[in-house]
């Protein structure tokens, strides 16, 4: 629908930091459980987009075992973000993304992000392009030539957020049900 | 009123013991009765009545061809003509998809047409507007859009009616970016306009202002999103705004956010604005200490208990607005300590109701041929309707004019006039005292011409209750 629904969570881009400072910083293991509610956020706002990335009902047991096992991976980063004032010392946002192989092109290693999210009054704020600044700075430190982003192909917002700061789609996934 | 759907009426039965609501719903029945009564007798509500002489057939050389292209080439040449030279200055739409009809939900447009042709009766009897019921089968927003877009060149305004929430806050505003006249949603607009109208004067009465009260919205569709930005325009707190809806308190960190956002970004962006200090939980939790409750929600007379009452500030301002059934009774609310309470019926003290505002904003708004109508528009209707309370002494029992006072509607009409040309949306700048002059003018020529039309039995007098058929003419 083309009507009234322009609530992006972004603003334009501009190479500037955010206007709420927030604290960026490496998640830990203390994390995982104020992490696992915004990953399952995230993956519900995806069941929204498509009846096939419908969220199972053990996935908040996925989303632990998960993020763990990323926090003692060497190719993951996942960073959590801190808010300010009242919502200091809390969690109000994280990026998660992996350095893959390319075994056939150049360059040789990407880094994904896998997700980003922030809680709704962190939004249009410009921490969604901080974030994206700092995860790709750390997924450049990992060795990753490029840098990509997997969401739902109807998520326009992403879209939207993604082609600002000169992201183009490079390949696809096209489903159907078995 | 159509009557309500079983089911409901069977719950409120049993869920109420109240001999107030128990009389209502018999009197509702019978109303309901009655009306399919009379609309099979009259077989519709209005008819389109020639508004010049026809002295003999030559006259359709003026009236129609040929005489009549040369006012098409004047238009054609300057559209804006075609508001001095045809009806359209006072010809308005009103527009359904029949997707939330009254309190019967989506019955579609088939079924909405009777309460479109009400609608249409209440914009000549009270507005002098000529309005013509167009309930459309349509599929999307979009295709509600492009159908409105597709006839609006016959009209000087749009009131849309009906239509489900959320669609109908990205349909109006979808249309208001597009049309060259005033585009109007009741629910959202005229709801509005009447709620904050009453409570300006619940405030005046107990010496608050909207400046320093705290405020719970019960319900965040059409009419409370709306009446919450209007009291935002007032320079109420947001902080100090709560919307609670069936989720219990809207707040943005709650879990269905994200959805919100893509489906209801009003609704979304509401929930960002308010509830400042991060309240959670019901409404129970929203409303202690709170001062003032509007509630437009589904109608239910438990959805509001005493103890919430109980639990607000001194001399607490409780809005029941929910039809036919208020989410609490005004004597249960009272007792619970209430010191004004509002409904939506008319049986009861403090009428908060639409028919207060439309005809009026109406009558002035198409009076200065406005391109548009800003909320500017929509608060000076407002504060003119609760400066129109004062006239015949401001009390605890009388918040807002009622419908016996129409000396009131002009005046409001003027005030809407007024802000359109201020404003520089109207095609026509008149003057206060012009359109106050033109709003009585019309308005009485309204009245006039339903009871001429009466007394000379051109319309028959109604029959009485329990003859079956139709008129014989």
């Amino acid at each position: 629908m083309s009507v009234g629904n322009d609530s992006g969570p972004h603003p334009v881009s501009t190479a500037e930091g955010p206007s709420v400072p927030i604290h960026l910083r490496p998640a830990t293991e203390a994390d995982v459980p104020v992490l696992v509610p915004l990953l399952l956020r995230l993956k519900r706002l995806n069941e929204e987009f498509d009846p096939l990335l419908k969220v199972r009902e053990d996935a908040d047991e996925q989303a632990r075992n998960l993020l763990k096992a990323n926090l003692s991976d060497p190719k993951s980063v996942v960073l959590s973000a801190e808010g300010v004032g009242a919502d200091k010392d809390k969690v109000v946002g994280f990026v998660r993304a992996v350095v893959r192989e390319r075994p056939f092109y150049h360059p040789e290693f990407e880094g994904v992000i896998l997700d980003i999210y922030l809680l709704p009054l962190y939004r249009r704020r410009r921490v969604g392009e901080y974030l994206l600044h700092e995860v790709s700075a750390a997924l450049k430190a990992k060795g990753a030539g490029v840098v990509t982003a997997e969401f739902p192909a109807q998520n326009e917002i992403a879209v939207r957020f993604y082609a600002k700061r000169g992201f183009r789609p490079i390949t696809a996934i096209h489903a159907r049900s078995l | 009123m159509a009557s309500i759907p079983p089911e409901r009426e069977g719950r409120r039965r049993t869920r109420t013991r109240d001999p107030v609501s128990e009389k209502s719903v018999d009197q509702t029945d019978a109303l309901g009765k009655r009306s399919v009564e009379l609309s099979a007798y009259y077989q519709g509500k209005i008819e389109t009545v020639p508004k010049v002489p026809v002295r003999s057939l030559s006259d359709f050389a003026l009236w129609y061809t040929p005489g009549v292209a040369e006012v098409s080439r004047a238009i054609h040449e300057d559209p804006d003509l075609a508001f001095s030279l045809t009806g359209r200055w006072n010809t308005v739409a009103i527009v359904t998809d029949g997707s939330r009809v009254l309190g019967l939900g989506e019955i579609g447009p088939r079924a909405a047409l009777p309460v479109m042709e009400g609608k249409a009766l209440l914009f000549k009897f009270l507005g002098g507007v000529d309005a013509l019921p167009i309930p459309i089968q349509v599929n999307s927003p979009d295709q509600f859009i492009a159908t409105v877009e597709a006839i609006a060149p016959a009209f000087g305004g749009i009131n849309l009616e009906d239509i489900a929430s959320p669609k109908c806050f990205g349909i109006l505003e979808e249309l208001q970016r597009r049309l060259e006249v005033p585009v109007w949603h009741d629910d959202q607009l005229g709801t509005a306009a009447a709620t904050v109208a009453g409570l300006l004067n619940a405030l005046a009465l107990t010496h608050r202002s909207v400046r320093d009260v705290r405020t719970v919205l019960l319900g965040a569709g059409a009419a409370n999103l709306v009446t919450a930005r209007l009291l935002l325009a007032l320079g109420h707190d947001p902080k100090r705004l709560t919307l609670v809806d069936q989720k219990g308190i809207l707040h943005a960190e709650r879990d269905d956010m994200d959805e919100l956002m893509l489906r209801n970004p009003w609704k979304y962006r509401a929930a960002l604005k308010t509830n400042g200090g991060g309240r959670t939980g019901n409404l129970g939790d929203a409303l202690r200490g709170a001062d003032v409750l509007l509630a437009a929600s589904t109608p239910s007379p438990d959805t509001v208990r005493p103890d919430h009452i109980e639990a607000m500030a001194p001399e607490p301002i409780v809005f029941a607005l929910a039809n036919p059934v208020p989410e609490i009774w005004p004597d249960v609310a009272k007792r619970a300590g209430a010191a004004i309470v509002a409904t939506g019926r008319s049986d009861f003290p403090n009428q908060v109701n639409n028919s207060l505002v439309f005809p009026a904003v109406f009558r002035g708004i198409l009076d200065a041929r406005a391109r548009s109508i800003p909320d500017e528009v929509v608060l000076a209707a407002a504060r003119e309707l609760a400066r129109g309370a004062t006239r015949r002494g401001l009390s605890a029992q009388h918040l807002l004019p009622t419908m016996e006072e129409p000396e009131v509607f002009p005046e409001v009409a003027a005030a809407a006039g007024d802000t359109a040309v201020r404003l520089g949306v109207a095609r026509r700048k008149l003057s206060h005292d012009e359109f106050l002059e033109r709003a009585r003018a019309m308005m009485g020529r309204s009245t006039r011409l339903v009871r001429a039309l009466t007394r000379a039995r051109i319309n028959p007098p109604m029959p009485r209750p329990g003859r079956r058929g139709r008129r014989t003419e």
